[in-house]
């Protein structure tokens, strides 16, 4: 049985549907990331979970049990803000210790809890110390210590590391998921961050204008996006308008402005249909020959990137549309130039075919 | 699932409870007012317009003391505004020192009780122990000395401009700090005068809390009793004649111009409110100003800017030192000349001990009224705090709160007389015939604008330190909603009701127009004032005025203390 459930649930705001009709389950235990742009009702979903909202439509269920009306102290859900929330009138311990002493434990094991949590987060020494006092990462785990006191056994963390630097945020993500799978609690994580999804979650739910895009482990959503929105949003890709103009046993042809013409393996399109091709950026190669079994264009290189250990190339094609190519930067190869006319390769096997969408491309991939 | 039941029902009664006492305590009155005229429209038409003997005389003072008053005002918030804008600039966004302290001064007339600072300034500019002493004539003014052109007394301009000033400077100081530096940052990066940016940046950007400041200094100066009524002279304006026609039982006259200023207050603050609710960003657009002008203009302002600089800071601190410190200063410095005798006639009889200790025993009297004025303080500040607390929770929490709060702008901006008639009409003889004049109605008045006063600065508190989200992650961590209250939301928010409090209670202190309709036989020490006034007891009311305001000095050192705590 699933630790959360959520069925059909809608919720509005006014004339704003901030979700429409979710359905989502969390196993026990599980380290879920909600990913999607700003706006796109991630807030919404973690506040209707922790109970500060109600749904309009459609239920959630905790353990089995249907929690539309009940109070959020009764969820066993800790809602964890961006910045916290770390009560500024009281110090650590009196932070950490609030939901012990709030459920009126006796005080010994108040005092216990309290100082084992402190110690797991290694803050045991800073016990005394106000909010203000202390880093953003000690923040954090205070806040995470908080919760783990509170004996809640589900964490909701809203953009957990967005008032982090980019440095800390890195090392804080492994820490914050082996703390989760450590204490066997179940998080339901909140971002925006492709990056951060990608490398903490068990399964990631892609979420977009209040409706779930797709769902899935994180090589499932990398590797088998189920729509343009999902693959330019996690990782990126190229994107080809044209039209289907043959079928055969190996795949499909595509007839792309300018009259270019490239194959792709999926034979599941109609002759005449207008379609987009996504090919991600690390799957199209760079060279001087034509490779047998692969679409070959000739191309102009614009603008050569260095983007950490690899190269990003921007070459516009005959049509004159502009790709992207990353390649891993190797010790022995010499990175192209600007200028250089070279021949673009990809298989037509790592060619995605979606449908063409109804309002556009660029408004399907705008990060909106 | 009991206490779930328990409390529901309990959130219910509180919430209750508190709208009645609201509505009963501090809506009703004024709205009881206006029902007077229509309930005993009779009376009114008998008394107004159609007299035996006077004919619609009265209705024809009326229409000219109301005319007086808009005057006397306009003039006041557009010195105000001339002013008072650069000032609330430099408070909001410079750095220098001896700024916290021009703030308090800006803030004094606030806290100093109208009739000792009337009678202040009154001193300072007619007196021959005022400024006088300085330029070495007997006195420098007339009270009536008119001044050219708008024709009011000089005495009574300078008194509203000074008690009118704060209201403008605090909002428009509150709302430019609420506008992001960096828009003007960016405006003079990309090439903007200082005065460029103001008026083209800040300016639109601030035209909401303008105007409500305005509106706000405005109903101030309509309805303010307690100094004017001593510095007034020949002249009457609006609240000034609804004192003095209560004194003389021209009742339905009083309640007649009481409801037309409560009308006015309302007129007034419901499209304020509206416009600044929608906060539209500037309705300037439409002003189109050709480029060639606008180009001269810049040019003007960049020449300005350079110049001018120096003398936008230092104008308004000249005008905060006239109208406010020295009338404080010339009031202690007099009592120590008057203490033991009349330092012109050398009599005796003329000085502050003799009239404190002598025959007419004064001292008892401001014994009394101390008592009277302490009683009513705390009595009135600790029933308007109990209201206050659950109404702010209210007004943060419920979809209708707004509504809540717009009617709690009313008490602040009714002139105090209109506030004291209907006080008076609503629970005294005439009316629900519950309670006499004396103390205790004092205290029903005083609670009427305690609550919003209360009420605004727990708000404050609240939504500057984010109490929602710590009681939500309260909520998530196990405490209930009444826990979560109680640990977390009253803590926060404890600086706002302490601040909330002792503001009350110093306004309260302080207040003299509508305590001088509902006190009876009971007097509070800035009646004390007028009536030592009237009596032209000088030393004592010198005495007294020192004394009230060395009082409500001492409760802005504790204000200021609290809020940087
Ligand atoms: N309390 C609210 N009142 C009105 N609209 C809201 C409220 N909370 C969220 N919304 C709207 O719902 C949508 C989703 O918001 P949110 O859940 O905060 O998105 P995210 O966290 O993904 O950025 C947005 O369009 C937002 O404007
Ligand atoms: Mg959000």
């Amino acid at each position: 049985m699933p630790l959360v459930e959520l069925v059909n649930v809608t919720k509005r705001f006014g004339k704003i549907t901030a979700l429409n009709r979710i359905n989502l389950s969390v196993e026990d235990g599980e380290y879920l990331c909600i990913l999607g742009p700003t706006g796109a009702g991630k807030t919404t979903l973690l506040r209707l979970i922790a109970g500060l909202l109600e749904p309009d439509e459609g239920e959630i269920y905790i353990d089995g049990r249907k929690v539309n009306k009940v109070p959020p102290e009764e969820r066993n859900a800790v809602y964890m803000f961006q910045n916290y929330a770390l009560f500024p009138h009281m110090n650590v311990w009196g932070n950490v210790s609030f939901g012990p002493i709030i459920k009126e434990w006796d005080q010994k094991r108040i005092n216990d809890v309290t100082s084992e949590v402190l110690e797991m987060v290694r803050l045991g020494e800073r016990k005394n110390a106000y909010p203000h006092e202390l880093s953003g990462g000690m923040q954090q785990r205070v806040a995470l210590a908080r919760g783990i006191a509170s004996g809640a056994r589900i964490l909701l963390l809203d953009e957990p590391f967005g008032a982090l630097d980019a440095r800390l945020r890195v090392n804080l993500r492994t820490q914050l998921k082996s703390l989760v799978k450590d204490q066997r609690l179940t998080a339901i994580h909140v971002t925006h961050d492709q990056e951060e999804a990608l490398m903490v979650s068990d399964r990631i739910a892609i979420l977009r204008g209040g409706r779930i895009e797709q769902v899935g482990s994180p090589q499932e959503i990398y590797t088998n996006p189920k729509s343009i929105f999902t693959i330019s949003f996690v990782g990126g890709a190229n994107f080809f308008e044209g039209v289907v103009s043959r079928v055969n046993k190996f795949g499909s042809e595509i007839e792309l402005r300018g009259g270019l013409r490239i194959h792709v393996s999926d034979r599941s399109r109609n002759v005449g249909e207008r379609v987009v091709v996504a090919v991600r950026r690390e799957h199209i190669s760079l060279g001087k020959s034509r490779r047998r079994g692969f679409n070959n264009l000739l191309g102009e290189i614009e603008d050569v990137m260095f983007v950490g250990g690899s190269m990003e190339y921007m070459i516009k094609l005959e049509n004159d549309m502009t790709l992207f190519s990353r390649t891993l930067l190797k010790g022995s190869s010499t990175p192209l130039r600007r200028g250089e006319i070279v021949i673009i390769s990809f298989h037509p096997g790592e060619c995605r075919v979606f449908e063409y969408p109804r309002r556009g491309l660029l408004k399907e991939i705008e990060a909106i | 699932m009991a206490w779930k039941i328990i409390g529901i029902n309990l959130s219910g009664i509180v919430i209750s409870c508190t709208l009645i006492a609201f509505l009963i305590f501090v809506v009703l009155p004024s709205f009881y007012l206006i029902s007077y005229i229509f309930l005993r429209w009779d009376e009114v038409w008998y008394e107004v317009f159609a007299n035996p003997i006077t004919g619609d005389e009265n209705w024809r003072q009326i229409i000219m003391i109301l005319l007086f008053s808009f005057k006397l005002s306009l003039s006041a918030v557009a010195f105000d505004l001339v002013f008072g804008v650069p000032l609330a600039y430099v408070l909001a966004r410079k750095k220098f020192p001896g700024k916290n302290l021009l703030e308090d001064l800006v803030t004094l007339p606030l806290v100093i009780p109208t009739s000792g600072f009337g009678f202040a300034t009154l001193i300072t500019w007619t007196s021959s122990s005022g400024l006088s002493r300085l330029f070495g004539s007997t006195r420098l003014l007339s009270m009536n000395t008119a001044i050219p052109l708008i024709n009011v007394p000089f005495i009574l301009f300078i008194v509203h401009v000074a008690l009118t000033f704060p209201y403008l400077v605090r909002t428009v100081e509150t709302k430019i700090q609420s506008i992001e530096e960096t828009y003007e940052i960016a405006s003079r990066t990309l090439g903007a005068s200082s005065l460029t940016t103001f008026r083209k940046v800040l300016l639109p950007l601030s035209i909401p809390g303008i105007f409500s400041g305005s509106v706000l200094a405005f109903a101030r100066s309509l309805g303010e009793t307690g100094a004017t009524i001593i510095v007034s002279g020949v002249s009457t304006t609006a609240s000034i004649a609804i004192v003095r026609w209560a004194s003389e039982f021209k009742l339905s006259t009083a309640a007649f111009m009481g409801s037309l200023l409560v009308l006015i207050a309302w007129i007034m603050i419901l499209p304020v409110e509206i416009y600044v609710s929608k906060n539209r960003r500037s309705s300037w657009r439409h002003l189109h100003i050709p480029t060639n002008l606008s180009m001269k203009i810049i040019k003007f302002e960049r020449f300005l800017s350079r110049k001018l600089s120096i003398v936008k800071d230092i104008v308004p601190l000249i005008i905060v030192v006239i109208l406010i410190i020295i009338p404080v200063v010339v009031v202690i410095s007099s009592v120590t000349l008057y203490w033991s005798a009349d330092p012109y006639t050398g009599r005796v009889e003329g000085g502050v001990v003799y009239q404190l200790f002598g025959p007419s025993r004064y001292l008892d009297l401001i014994l009394r009224a101390t008592l009277t004025s302490v009683i009513v303080a705390s009595i009135s500040t600790y029933i308007a705090t109990c209201i206050s607390i659950p109404l702010s929770f209210i007004i943060e929490r419920r979809r209708y709160g707004h509504v809540l709060r717009t009617m709690l702008k009313v008490p602040l901006i009714i002139p105090t007389s209109s506030l004291g008639l209907s006080v008076l009409l609503l629970w005294g003889a005439s009316g629900l015939c519950l309670v006499n004049s004396g103390i205790w109605m004092i205290i029903l008045t005083h609670i009427v604008f305690s609550v919003p006063v209360i009420v605004e600065s727990i708000i404050a508190a609240y939504e500057g330190s984010g109490v929602q989200m710590y009681e939500e992650t309260a909520r998530t961590l196990g405490a209930n909603a009444y826990s979560a209250i109680e640990a977390v939301s009253l803590p926060l928010i404890k600086g706002g009701i302490f601040t909330g409090f002792i503001l009350s209670f110093t306004h309260s202190l302080g207040e003299t127009g509508a305590t001088l309709i509902v006190m009876g036989r009971d007097t509070t020490i800035p009646v004390l004032v007028v009536n030592m006034v009237e009596a032209l007891a000088i030393p004592a009311a010198l005495f007294t005025s020192t004394y009230l305001i060395v009082l409500s000095l001492v409760m802005l050192v504790i204000i200021r203390i609290l809020t940087q705590g």
